[in-house]
This record gives structure tokens, sequence and C-alpha cells, in this order.
């Protein structure tokens, strides 16, 4: 008895103690930014420094969308990112049904070089790829984009839609093109509906990949007008000048649309993670 | 094909001078590689970053996933904490951390100084060691929370007969952990490895965001040298053959790792 006393209390103890390690180390920086980005410029320079910002305010905000086109980049991500995963679903749809579905003969080798060639390092293809955009007179374009984006989502997108489309009993489609579907109308009527869970985690890896996607749109799109967030973010500080508490209110406007994203579908995000066993 | 035509691209190019006269030259640029210091000090920094992150992850991952694995009745205040950072961008989280790492207005050094570790602000972004110290935290940190996403999923799929008759037979908690957590975690430990090594090769955001490869070059990867050649110098040829030499890394890299994982299933 005397034993048991001690391990309950530490057990929710230590509970608690695990739950605090993880949020904080989750969401410190973010926090530490939203801080910085309501405090006033007399308050950052203080010292020591101020953790609670004393006097909050918004004018950090107003810098941000007023210093640089902070929307204008706003709208590209979004127009990039959705492009790049409505494209994405639609490519990996077909494949991920193929290989679900027709009796292919080397199935395993053909998930294997999937896997394989998302382990393709980007920077190799940084040349190529950017080559083939000025030889199109595609660069600084969304299209320069959203195409490299499509080919690096497609094996996530695959492998996850893959395990999704094999879990739907294939009488259901079967039964489908008896009464006068042809195969193809029986994938979209009938598998992309069941599988629409698939297909939405699918979905927003894509778009989280894309969102956060910096050495490409670094270096094909440098011009303000097609510029994405990570890019026009890490172009406020000047030569010398870095200030900071506008940055911080720029990072917080970019990151709040991709964290209540992930907010709302998290254990879907999990789940197309851990199925799609893919990139960090 | 999407896989084949880049490599070929990039071998075929290496042979031309192709930001000046667009003449073939052979393997001019091969040998110009293997002399320059700069891919030598970006090849060792890249291959240092690797060394130090990818297991400084996983353990931190490992962590991290074997707290968040304890009951908790609420799951998602912890779930979206592992998801937060790994949704962030690569490129902020150097942004952020570079912030952290500030001289006169970092929470790094206020925290260092109010706990009594240092008397000074310390420039930890101006100084070569430091600099690369503060850069492997930020990847550490950025990517532990994938690792533990991976092996968090591992941890849940063990099944708990096990460890009770473990308790039967009157094995620690300790010997568990060994003997049973992470032998079944093998192959989540695996996959987030081979995953982990590959993008941190590839690191460009975080020291580009942090430090742009300063203070000099003591923190500039392979991939930047790759960046700055193609798009800053138009240097495709050179750009090319660095790429190729990447390529090779990567390649013997997951070479190696199937190689072992192929010993360890049979």
């Amino acid at each position: 008895m005397s034993k048991a006393i001690p391990v309950v209390w530490s057990s929710a103890a230590l509970r608690w103690v695990a739950a605090g390690i993880v949020v904080f180390n989750g969401f410190f920086p973010a926090v530490w930014i939203l801080f910085t980005s309501l405090k006033t410029e007399t308050e950052l320079v203080q010292k020591p420094i101020t953790w609670w910002p004393e006097a909050a305010t918004l004018e950090n905000y107003v810098k941000a969308f007023h210093d640089q086109p902070l929307l204008h980049y706003l709208k590209n991500s979004v127009i990039v990112a959705t492009g790049a995963t409505v494209l994405s679903l639609l490519v990996s749809a077909f494949a991920a049904y193929a290989i679900a579905r027709l009796n292919l003969k080397h199935r395993q080798l053909i998930l294997t070089c999937i896997v394989a060639s998302s382990m393709f390092p980007l920077v190799t293809l940084l040349v190529p790829i950017f080559e083939t955009m000025r030889a199109l007179s595609w660069l600084n374009t969304y299209a320069a984009l959203i195409l490299p984006y499509v080919v690096l989502n497609l094996p996530v997108c695959t492998l996850v839609l893959v395990s999704f489309f094999q879990s739907i009993p294939r009488d259901l489609e079967n039964a489908a093109m008896i009464d006068g579907c042809t195969r193809m109308g029986a994938l979209w009527r009938v598998v992309v509906p069941l599988a629409a869970p698939g297909v939405f985690t699918a979905g927003i890896l894509a778009f989280v990949n894309a969102w956060d996607e910096f050495l490409l749109a670094l270096s094909l799109n440098s011009s303000p007008a097609v510029r994405t967030l990570p890019v026009g973010i890490s172009l406020y500080q000047g030569e010398f000048t870095f200030p900071w508490p506008i940055i911080s209110a720029a990072l917080i406007v970019a990151i709040v649309p991709i964290a209540l994203l992930i907010a709302a579908f998290q254990e879907r995000v999990v789940g197309g993670l851990t199925q799609g066993g893919l990139k960090g | 094909m999407i896989v084949v035509y880049p490599i070929g691209k990039l071998v075929y190019n290496s042979f031309f001078d192709i930001d000046k006269t667009g003449a073939y030259i052979g393997f001019v640029h091969y040998v110009d590689v293997w002399q320059d210091p700069q891919f030598w000090n970006a090849t060792k920094n890249t291959l240092l970053i690797t060394l130090i992150t990818v297991p400084g992850a996983l353990i931190a991952g490992l962590a991290l996933a074997l707290l968040a694995n304890l009951p908790f009745k609420r799951k998602w205040p912890v779930r979206l904490s592992l998801l937060l950072p790994w949704a962030l961008p690569l490129s902020f989280a150097g942004l952020i951390f570079a912030w952290f790492f500030n001289t006169d207005y970092g929470v790094v050094n206020d925290v260092f100084q109010r706990v009594g570790l240092i008397d000074e602000s310390v420039s930890w972004l101006l100084k070569p060691n430091w600099a690369f110290a503060a850069i492997c935290l930020t990847v550490i940190w950025k990517t532990s929370s994938f690792m533990a996403l991976i092996l968090l999923a591992g941890l849940q799929m063990i099944p708990r007969s096990l460890y009770e008759a473990a308790e039967v037979d009157g094995a620690s908690r300790w010997q568990q952990f060994w003997q049973i957590t992470i032998p079944m975690l093998m192959p989540s430990i695996i996959v987030a490895l081979i995953f982990r090594t590959i993008t941190a090769l590839q690191t460009f955001d975080i020291p580009y965001t942090m430090t742009r490869g300063g203070p000099g070059e003591s923190t500039e990867t392979l991939a930047m040298l790759i960046h700055k050649y193609t798009i800053d110098y138009s240097d495709i040829g050179y750009g090319s053959t660095l790429a190729v030499f990447m390529f090779l890394i990567s390649l013997a890299v997951t070479g190696f790792y199937l190689h072992h994982i192929g010993k360890n299933a049979s």
C-alpha cells in the first residue's frame, strides 16, 4: 500500500510535466514571436528584455503590410499552394487507382520506386528545373512553382491514396460498372467520394509542402509580383537592419492560416503522415 | 523519367562551360570542384550538420514521442504541439531562431544571463562555431517533431500485452524500454532516419535565413553553394558539377542505409 500512493501521485504529475514539456517545445517559438510582434520599438530596445508585451500594439502589423506587399505574398502563396494541391490530387488519384486496382505485375516494385523518387535530393533538381523554366520563359510565373511542387508531392499523395483506395471494396465499383458506368465514371463517382478522407489527407500534406517550400520559390520566382510568403518574409531584413517586430508580425500573419488548417484536421494529418511516411 | 532526366541533364551540363563560351570542356569543372576549398568547406559543413542533427533529432524526437505517448485525457494539445513545428516552414524556423539568438535582445542570452550561465551577451550568430551550433539546434528543434510523430505512431502499435508479460517476468522499466520498446520501434526509427538523413544532406533554408552561410563561409552548406553558383552567378555548368557530387553523396548514403536494412531484414 505504501508503494501505491507515490506511484499514483507521480503518474498524474508526470503526465502534467510531460504535457508541459511537449507543449512548451511546440508552442514557445510561435508564442515568443507573437509577443515580439506586439511590442513597441521602444519596449524592444529595453534592457533587460521584457517577456510579456507591456503596452501591446498592432503597429508592427500595419508596418508589415505597409513595408512590403504582404497581402500580395499571401495571395501568391494561396494560389501556388492551392494550384499545386489540386493538380497533385488529380494526377496522384489516377496513379493510385492504377496501383490499387489494376492487376499490375510489379506493383511492389512500382511502390518502391515511388518511395525512392521521394528521396531524390531537391537541390540537384534545382539546376535542370531552372534551365527548363528559363527555356520555357516560365520564370516568375505561378506555373514555375506549381509544376515542380506537383512533382514533389506525387509520391506522398500517391502513397496515401493507394492505402485508402485499397480499403474500398471492389464490389462497389463492379456494381457501378454493371449499372453502366465506365471505369473512369466508377473512379470519379464511387471510389473518390468514398476515399474522400484520404483525398483530404493527401491534400493537406500537399498544401503544407507547397506552402512551406523555400529553395525553388527563392530561385525561380524572384520578382515581387509572384513572390511567396517564405521568400517575401525573408526579405524584410535589409543589408544591415533586422526589423524584428515587423518580421515577427509578418511571420504571425503567415503562420496563422497553416496553424488553423492543421488544428482543424490534426487527426487526418497525423494519419496521413504515418501512412505516407514522408518528409520532415 | 522525372528522376532520370535531371541527372542526365546535370551530367551533360557539367561538361560544358555554359556561362561564358558554351563550349565542351570535358572534365575541367570536375578538376575545379576537386580543388575548390569552398566545395570541401560546404561538404564538411553539410556532413557535420547531418552527423549532428540526425541523431540529435532522433533522440529529441524519441523523448517527445515517449512523453506524448503517456495517457492524456485530451490528446489534441500534445498532438498539435508536435504538428505545429512540422508544419512551420524551415525558413520561418530559421528566422525565429535567429531572433532567439540575437546578441542584444535575444531570449537565449536573456535566459542564460538570468540563470548566471554567462555574464555578458554572446554574439551567437557572429562567431563561426556558435553560429554552427545555433543552426544545428534549430534544425534539431524543427525536425524532431516529425520524428516524434512517426515514432509515436510506432509506439502505439506495440501491443500492451508485451509489457504486461514483461511485468510478470519482473522486468524493470529500463529493461522493458530496451528489450521491447526499442526493438519494436526499429522499423519506424529506420524510416524516420532515412528520410531525415536525406533531407539533412539538403539543408538550405535554416542556414540561409539565419546566417546566409556566414560568418565567412562557416555555415555554408552544399545546397547553398549550388544555389549560389546556379542562381546568383548563373554558372550553370559549375553548379551542375556541384550537384552531381551532391547526388553521389546522397546516393552513397541511401545505398549505405539500404544495404544495412537489407542485412537486418534477412
